[in-house]
């Protein structure tokens, strides 16, 4: 088997909770904070490392806004973050399909 | 994730993916309207002194397929709006969990409803058969849905159980009350905890965003 495709995995997203945060982000235009946390039922200190640690990446951008008077943190993939998810999942199928069994 | 084989990150994508995509249907103003019209239609079968077996039932499955058209239709008009599928692979998925409960619920009502013969206190089994069967396709279709919609359904199991309970110690002794009474039950539990549901939602769910 090539083991190349996994020396290529992206370190950023292959962690449990940063590829959680991008799968949800990669489904919908924006979350919000508390949507992240509650569905992916993270600590508050857990979803915010990861996604500084994505922000830094440039993977996610976060917009702060006023809504209805109250502050409201919204997170978005960006055009980096929603490319490098799908070249991450390519890789992943890339590897599925080399570890398949001949013949399925 | 690090232990995890490929294939399974895939399957934990795309249900991450699917979920992302059914949490942006805003539950609120689907409860509201299921709460509005189990009061109405409790109000209408107790003004309209509708007091027999067949009568009730008949009343109760209408607003339960007209409810169900409304919830439908107001999921379809958000998915339209937001420019995302309606028929998505989650919302099958919350379909499939309910749809047992659901149909066992409709049968109960036709068991009850079709006999002319039937005694109209038979009847006061139905509110209770009723909510255990709604709390179960709504505790069933939650794996899919916001963690309250849990609790929600088990408070229906639990007021199910209660009223299953009371008709079969009263029926023994004391007997029931006119089935009319039987609408205000209907229309406090289903019309009541689901404008109440819908009240909770709109104070928690986040606002919907345009895409």
């Amino acid at each position: 088997m090539n083991p190349e495709p996994f020396l290529q995995l992206d370190r950023v997203i292959h962690e449990k909770g940063r590829l959680a945060i991008m799968s949800m982000l990669a489904a919908s235009p924006s979350l919000l904070y508390t949507e992240l946390r509650d569905s992916l039922r993270m600590t508050d200190g857990n979803v915010s490392a990861h996604l500084r640690t994505l922000i830094e990446a440039g993977y996610v951008a976060v917009t702060k806004s006023l809504e209805g008077g109250r502050p409201t943190t919204t997170y978005a993939l960006t055009a980096t973050g929603r490319t490098a998810f799908a070249g991450y999942v390519q890789l992943l199928e890339q590897i599925v399909a080399q570890t398949r069994p001949p013949g399925r | 994730m690090h232990d995890a084989g490929p294939a399974e990150n895939l399957r934990v994508i795309r249900n991450l993916m699917e979920r992302a995509a059914l949490y942006r249907r805003a539950l609120a103003p689907v409860s509201f309207a299921a709460g509005t019209l189990g009061i109405a239609a409790g109000a209408a079968g107790w003004i309209a002194d509708l007091d027999t077996a067949r009568s009730f039932a008949s009343l109760w499955m209408t607003v339960a397929l007209l409810g169900l058209g409304t919830a439908l239709g107001i999921m379809r008009h958000q998915a339209v709006r937001d420019g995302e599928p309606f028929w998505s692979p989650p919302a099958r998925r919350v379909a499939q969990s309910m749809l047992p409960s659901l149909l066992a619920g409709a049968l109960a009502g036709l068991v009850v409803a079709l006999p002319a013969w039937r005694d109209p206190l038979h009847a006061w089994w139905l509110p209770g058969i009723w909510m255990l069967l709604f709390g179960n396709a709504a505790v069933a279709a939650a794996t899919f849905l916001p963690s309250g919609f849990r609790r929600f359904g088990w408070l229906f199991v639990l007021l199910g159980a209660t009223a299953v309970f009371y008709v079969n110690s009263r029926s023994h002794a004391a007997g029931m009350p006119s089935l009319r009474l039987a609408h205000l039950v209907m229309g406090a539990t289903f019309g009541g905890l689901h404008l109440l549901y819908g009240v909770y939602l709109a104070l928690t769910e986040p606002r919907a965003r345009a895409s």
